[in-house]
């Protein structure tokens, strides 16, 4: 055994016939599937062992690992058709019998019974199976479910009855009210999977209800006690100094955490700008405030982003105060202004050997397809670094 | 400023109202405090101040559906015709605020602001200016469709901003101050003002769906 290369692991496949035990473990010993079938047919009639072994496996060994977001368990065996026509040929034969019923003369019991109870399991398990496992699928799914539960309804319904006012009742006035009430407990069966599903799902429901009810009441609360504090301490302390920093940089997590925690992370240029702002104002002594307007469907990672990146790199590094980012999205173009009120620098007068601005801004904005300007801010104070970004045409 | 200007502080938490009232510059005299709508309500019909510094969130009010600032300017706002409201907001997200400024607040400010710029807020709001951050006036902007191209062809249009009011909102955007927005475009700091006032009142009255639904979104929260 230790010799054998390793077999592969005991899991259901997820293209299957009914459950995916025959296929998962014909994979697992390396059998051909249609042997590991049989095997389990045959060893079925030895006293249920292989139906045993079958419903042991099928409860205990897990789905294959999905191999994609799409890659959805598919049973290409209709079960619930199979169980629903198995149900209806037997109560059909149940009424027919009991229709043709003379009386206790030829036996101990009835001949529509074994039938009549044979098609009350089948249209339980039928109505379990359309509800819990074929629902989710979309080749199935709600229509199939209405069809399977009204012929199964109606079906139930007549042979419970033919055998109060047909014949079999006169035969067997006991047995048949018995058993014309099983049929009727049977139609019960058949929508009572529907009924827990329902259950389930509003309690679903009323559980994330309950969690959004608590997280508003949590976010009201944090509104009016710690970002109250937090916006003193900016206040106090001034909004350049350490502690002011730190309790922007907290006030900022926390908001974000309050009122967006649910939704994703999108990376689009602002929020990507506005995170390293963040970042920023922890590290220097600055602060930023990022205004965006319009729709921009500028990626973070692009040039524009980076370039962006670097001024207010610059401000922060050589400025500090107070910075403002302004970014504006249109069809045509993008702009982003950074605006700092530091002592201001005349591009031209910066030592050839200092790449920086011209480097990493201005010429990166030219290789890219943009543009870049930096002067003085308005009247003659900071600095104003302006990108411009042209959106191409077949952009959209 | 030859007179004093009056203020009353509105706000339910009293470490902040006395941390702005000793920050607050010597020509402001600070005649009055609240901590809740009534409260509010009362000490500005009987102080009748020339500044209100209302915050948004407010105690007491007697509409959920309301934010404590709105439900003041709604009740006291008619009594004292000649008192300006100058909202003051926790954050400094403009969807807070669009209630108050449509209830009637003449601008808003953050409550990360240093004295000295309240005192400025203050004194700009009696003079009967506008007060806007940069994070309003990207609002504004963002709500009135100028970045899609959306410009108004008549002065008097309610729901689109000319395009003299998208450039100076776009500079007020920047981080520049009226001074400042004067300067680039050639024209006097009185006309900025104006254009300012006229932006706000647009705010104000404009019946656009985007600020309605910011607004009723605010509301629900």
């Amino acid at each position: 055994m230790t010799t054998a290369p390793a077999a592969p692991a005991l899991v259901r496949r997820r293209d299957c016939l009914v459950a995916g035990v025959a296929g998962g473990l014909a994979d697992h010993l390396g059998w051909p599937v249609q042997a590991v079938r049989v095997a389990f047919a045959v060893t079925a009639l030895l006293a249920g062992a292989g139906a045993l072994l079958y419903a042991w496996l099928w409860a205990f060994t897990p789905w294959a690992e999905p191999l994609g977001p799409d890659d959805r368990v598919v049973r290409r065996a209709p079960v619930a058709i199979v169980a629903t026509a198995g149900a209806l040929g037997a109560a059909i034969l149940a009424i027919l019998l009991a229709i043709l019923d003379d009386g206790p003369a030829d036996g101990n019991a009835p001949d529509w019974l074994v039938p009549a109870a044979l098609a009350v399991l089948l249209a339980a398990g039928a109505g379990a199976w359309v509800s819990f496992i074929d629902r989710p699928d979309p080749a199935r799914g709600r229509r199939l479910e209405v069809w399977v539960r009204a012929a199964l309804t109606a079906v139930l319904a007549l042979l419970a009855v033919v055998l109060v006012l047909g014949p079999a009742a006169r035969a067997w006035p006991v047995i048949a009210v018995l058993a014309a009430f099983g049929a009727l407990l049977g139609i019960g069966l058949v929508y009572l999977p529907a009924l827990v599903k329902l259950w389930r799902d509003l309690e679903g429901e009323r559980v994330r209800r309950i969690r959004d009810e608590q997280r508003s009441a949590m976010a009201a609360h944090l509104h009016d006690s710690v970002l109250q504090t937090l916006a003193l301490i900016q206040n106090r302390a001034g909004a350049s100094s350490e502690a002011g920093r730190l309790a922007r940089a907290q006030e900022r997590e926390l908001r974000s955490w309050l009122h967006d925690g649910d939704a994703l992370a999108d990376s689009d240029l602002a929020t990507d700008l506005r995170d390293f702002a963040a970042a920023l104002e922890l590290d220097y002594p600055v602060r930023i405030d990022v205004v965006a307007v319009g729709m921009s469907d500028e990626r973070a990672s692009g040039e524009l982003a980076a370039a962006a990146r670097e001024a207010m790199l610059n401000a922060a590094r050589h400025a500090g105060g107070e910075v403002s980012v302004y970014l504006e999205g249109s069809a045509r173009a993008v702009d982003v202004y950074v605006r700092d009120r530091g002592p201001g620098f005349d591009p031209a007068k910066v030592a050839p050997g200092r790449l920086g601005v011209r480097e990493s801004i201005i010429g990166r904005m030219r290789r890219a397809g943009g543009s870049a300007t930096v002067r003085a801010g308005a009247g003659g104070e900071g600095t104003e670094v302006h990108l411009r970004f042209e959106t191409r045409v077949e952009h959209g | 400023m030859a007179d004093t200007l009056t203020v009353v502080v509105v706000d339910d938490h009293s470490i902040f109202r006395s941390g702005l009232r000793a920050d607050l510059d010597r020509s402001i005299e600070v005649v009055g405090e609240a901590a809740d709508v009534p409260s509010a309500v009362a000490v500005i019909a009987a102080t009748r101040p020339h500044v209100v510094l209302l915050d948004v969130h407010l105690p007491g009010g007697s509409d959920a559906s309301v934010s404590g600032g709105a439900e003041v300017l709604r009740r006291v706002a008619s009594e004292v015709p000649s008192t300006r409201f100058l909202a003051l907001s926790v954050s400094d997200k403009a969807e807070d605020v669009v209630g108050v400024i449509r209830a009637g607040a003449r601008g808003y400010i953050t409550k990360g602001a240093s004295g000295a710029e309240v005192s400025r807020a203050v004194q700009a709001v009696a003079g009967g200016d506008a007060v806007f951050s940069p994070r309003l006036a990207g609002f504004v902007l963002d709500a009135f469709g100028a970045a899609v191209g959306e410009t108004a062809a008549a002065d008097d249009e309610l729901d689109r901003l000319s395009a003299r009011e998208q450039e100076v909102m776009r500079l007020i955007a920047r981080g520049y101050a009226y001074k400042e927005v004067a300067a680039t475009l050639f024209i006097s700091a009185k006309t900025v003002e104006s254009h300012v006032s006229s932006v706000l009142r647009k705010l104000q009255l404009s019946s656009r769906h985007e600020l309605t639904a910011w607004a009723t979104a605010r509301r629900l929260l």
